[in-house]
């Protein structure tokens, strides 16, 4: 599904990821690990668009995306998160959830002429994905109102109206209490079986090990280690590098 | 030769104008549109003293100074209690105390164009090259003392480390015990002075009138993101560096294209290079 | 008719000029964030297409080369059009800018065109400017029923201006432009461009400002290059800001309200002396009423609220 080869990026003269190659096969939870500054946001971005690596090249479904747009990628089902979770502060939760639709048209002339406005159809879909994730009641406040907690439940809301073919979660259990963690475990194991990808970046390692199939660890920019879960906890150099610490 | 000088000429008065506007941007965090009319406050303290009798020297000195209290009785009455309310409040809150200065100034003093009673001064020359005369020399001397003394202030003192510790960081700055409410008030203070200083500047070169706060915020604020937002050594740079563009620019443009040209310059600049002149000697390193 | 009562139509027909001109900063940069300090560069190209187009042909004693004379319908379609292209062209190398670095690029294009509007006598009569700019169907009223048809006319525009502007905020294409406003990075993850978002609506609040030039003209009958400084720019914002920005009720209200403050004071019949004072001491009221706004109702008289759908 998403194969990534030789990446390579600098800043000035800093490696941030060094000649990195990572496999996501269909269907799979994808784990990637490592300490702070070891190029795990990087490859998110390079992988996401947000940022152009110096060469190697990313595909998806077999497509080359290394040179095209963030926007174009997720057009093609590839949605990430941020470390954050903010949302989009002044709209409401229900407009949170309808900008991400994959069914929108956002050119201008479509909706100039023709009022492109939210279809009840649309609506509907958004409040029952509000209803299981028992954020309806909150549908017409402000996102920049809701606690942290739901912010995290709304990223999920939020990328379940845009039926994304793979997920890239950037540290999603960071900051999160242990309830609301099993929550965002049950979630994600839910969407995995409707068909859902993931890679996930995370410094939590249980949570890594109990969600995750295959592991990948990264430090200084570089792939030091892969594997399954088992494997990669009683890996000397993982336990050196980073759960040493 | 000449236009070499004209450039410096006009290149340090463009600085002494964005000086204080960068130093407030980069310490409070906004664009203050206000400054263009506290040029022109310190010009017209200037006017207004001399008309009760006091040598222009004097008033020009005591103008400076008002001009440092009236930014700081701005600074505590109405921009202290929005701190922290968003750029855009603090932005056009500076635009309406900039329509209040000019309203206010506009009704004490009309709007005729006034000047500065100080005798007509001859080029200085040497040899057979005209250079400047006595006044932009002055200009030129102030200049480069207040840059130097700003410059020293800035780095060696203890008030001044302070403020660029604000600068880098407030939340770490009052985690170190810096108080950054007195930070703002030296900040206003210093930066009007500044203001008064150029405004003095301007009239003696030209004249006092109503608009010329209105006309020099568009030239400050383009020194000032020409120079890297808020970054004090950048702005120095360019405000010489338009200085001469504009001067220069002169030989091929008509002398009506003046200040195009500088806008000009800067737009190209700012396609070029989106940073800013600062991006030139900072790399851009980023973590992950 | 009254004095009174005439002064207050034209106060609210010049008032549906800025109507326009706000409601087109407010699809700009109060629902797309925008930070444009250059918005009377369209207004102004608006107003010069218009007034080449109708203007009589120069006079002895002026220098422009243009003056069509044609009918005022075309010159309101140049104006629009050309205040689009001008946005569209201007957009190209600013458009890559954000924030403070956009906002320094627009103003500086606004004041590069007005020295060339100053300049250029073959086209615009320098600063000198074009007078007498005949108003369509005048000879066919007399001058209080056209000053009421004025009022109806102009305010027909901006009605429909609020109308196509509202209507864009709420669609699909206005939930993008907020989502990039609230968040750039995460807009492009919901499969928004953020460059044809912000080029499209950057035309599009040129047409419009464009428009609102050509109706200025339309109704002052004259046109001088010192009408096109920043601070038509700073005029615009407050009105928004004082309206409440984002909201496009707001920003109908607001330049309402604005033109009111500025005006109403010019009524009084005072002596030349007390009139300039007065008229000083009006621009810092406007002052002190937007810093009174921005202090205790910082979101302005009407702002930005949740939408129930």
């Amino acid at each position: 599904m998403l194969e990534v080869t030789n990446i390579n990026k600098f800043y000035g003269g800093v490696r941030a990821v060094e000649n990195v190659s990572l496999e996501v096969k269909k269907g799979k939870i994808i784990g990637l690990i490592g300490t702070n500054g070891a190029g795990k946001t990087t490859l998110f971005n390079v992988i996401s668009g947000f940022d152009k690596s110096d060469n190697g090249i990313v595909n998806l479904s077999g497509k080359d995306i290394t040179k095209l747009t963030p926007s174009n990628i997720a057009e093609l089902g590839l949605i990430r998160t941020f470390q954050t979770a903010t949302g989009f502060p002044r709209l409401t939760v229900l407009e949170n959830l309808l900008v991400f639709s994959s069914k929108n048209n956002f050119n201008f002339f479509n909706n100039f002429l023709i009022k492109q406005d939210n279809s009840h159809d649309l609506i509907e879909t958004a409040e029952n994905v509000l209803k299981n994730f028992g954020l309806l009641e909150k549908k017409n406040q402000w996102v920049g109102d809701l606690s942290a907690p739901e912010l995290k439940i709304l990223e999920f809301a939020r990328a379940i109206m845009g039926d994304p073919l793979i997920m890239l979660l950037d540290e999603p259990a960071a900051g999160v209490n242990p309830a609301l963690l099993e929550n965002l475990m049950s979630i994600i194991t839910e969407l995995n079986k409707n068909g859902v990808t993931f890679l996930i970046v995370d410094h939590n390692l249980r949570f890594i090990c109990e969600i995750t199939d295959y592991i990948y660890v990264m430090n200084d920019g570089k792939l030091i280690a892969e594997g399954t879960p088992d494997t990669i906890i009683n890996n000397e150099l993982v336990i050196q590098t980073y759960i040493g610490k | 030769m000449d236009i070499f000088i004209y450039g410096l000429v006009t290149g340090s008065i463009l600085l002494i104008c964005a000086l204080g506007f960068s130093m407030t941007l980069k310490t409070e965090g906004f664009i203050n549109v206000a400054h263009g009319q506290m040029l022109m406050l310190g010009a017209y303290y200037a006017l207004g003293l001399t008309y009760i009798g006091f040598p222009f020297i004097i008033a020009a000195f005591l103008s400076v100074l008002f001009c440092g209290f009236t930014g700081l009785l701005f600074q505590r009455v109405l921009f202290k209690p929005i701190k922290g309310n968003g750029i855009l409040v603090q932005l056009f809150t500076s635009v309406g105390l900039a329509y209040m200065i000019n309203g206010l100034v506009g009704a004490i003093a009309g709007k005729r164009m006034l000047s500065f009673d100080i005798p007509i001064a001859r080029v200085i020359k040497v040899g057979d090259v005209y250079l400047v005369t006595p006044y932009e020399f002055m200009i030129l001397v102030i200049v480069l003392i207040t840059v130097l003394i700003l410059h020293l202030f800035l780095q060696y003192s203890i008030l001044g480390k302070n403020i660029r510790a604000v600068a880098d960081n407030q939340e770490l700055a009052k985690i170190r015990g810096i108080n950054p409410d007195r930070c703002s008030d030296l900040v206003w203070f210093i930066a009007s002075s500044l203001a008064g200083l150029g405004g003095i500047f301007l009239g003696i070169l030209g004249a006092v009138h109503l608009n010329m706060g209105w006309q020099q915020i568009v030239m400050i604020l383009s020194v000032t993101v020409l120079g890297g937002l808020g970054s004090i050594y950048g702005v120095m740079l360019a405000g010489l560096l338009l200085g001469f563009a504009m001067e220069f620019g002169l030989l091929v443009f008509s002398s009506n294209y003046r200040t195009a040209i500088a806008f000009g310059v800067i737009i190209l600049v700012l396609v070029i290079r989106p940073e800013g002149l600062q991006s030139l000697w900072q790399s851009k390193g980023r973590e992950n | 008719m009254e004095g009174f009562l005439i002064f207050s139509i034209s106060v609210l027909t010049l008032a549906f000029v800025y109507v326009i001109l706000c409601l087109a900063l407010n699809i700009e940069c109060g629902v797309a964030g925008m930070w444009d300090l250059g918005i009377v560069s369209y207004f102004g190209v608006g107003a010069y297409s218009y007034a080449i187009l109708v203007a009589p042909a120069a006079a002895s004693y002026q220098h422009y080369l243009f003056g069509f004379e044609l009918n005022p319908v075309f010159g309101i379609l140049l104006a629009v059009t050309m205040g689009g292209i001008s946005a569209y062209l201007i957009g190209l190398p600013s458009l890559r800018l954000r924030r403070e670095y956009f906002l320094i690029t627009t103003i500086a294009f606004s004041e590069v065109l007005r020295i060339t509007f100053s300049n250029e006598n073959w086209l615009t009569n320098g600063v000198a400017g074009i007078y007498n700019i005949e108003q369509p169907l005048k000879t066919f009223f007399s001058p209080d029923i056209y000053l009421i048809l004025l009022f109806i006319v102009f305010f027909v525009f901006a009605i429909i201006t609020y109308f196509i502007v509202s209507r864009l905020s709420n669609s699909t294409y206005g939930l993008s432009l907020k989502a990039l406003r609230e968040n750039e990075s995460l807009a492009k993850t919901a499969r928004i461009e953020p460059s044809k978002q912000y080029h499209s609506v950057y035309v599009f609040t040129g047409c419009l400002a464009g428009l609102s030039g050509a109706l200025y003209v339309w109704l002052n009958t004259l046109i001088v290059p010192t009408q096109f400084t920043p601070n038509v720019t700073f005029f615009v914002w407050t009105a928004l800001i004082i309206g409440g920005i984002g909201n496009n009720k707001g920003a109908f209200l607001g330049a309402i309200f604005f033109v009111i403050l500025l005006e109403t004071l010019s009524f009084l019949n005072l002596s030349a002396e007390l009139a300039l004072v007065i008229s000083s001491l009006r621009i810092a009221l406007v002052g002190l009423a937007l810093i009174l706004i921005l202090r205790f109702l910082p979101n302005g008289l009407i702002s930005e609220k949740p939408r129930f759908l």
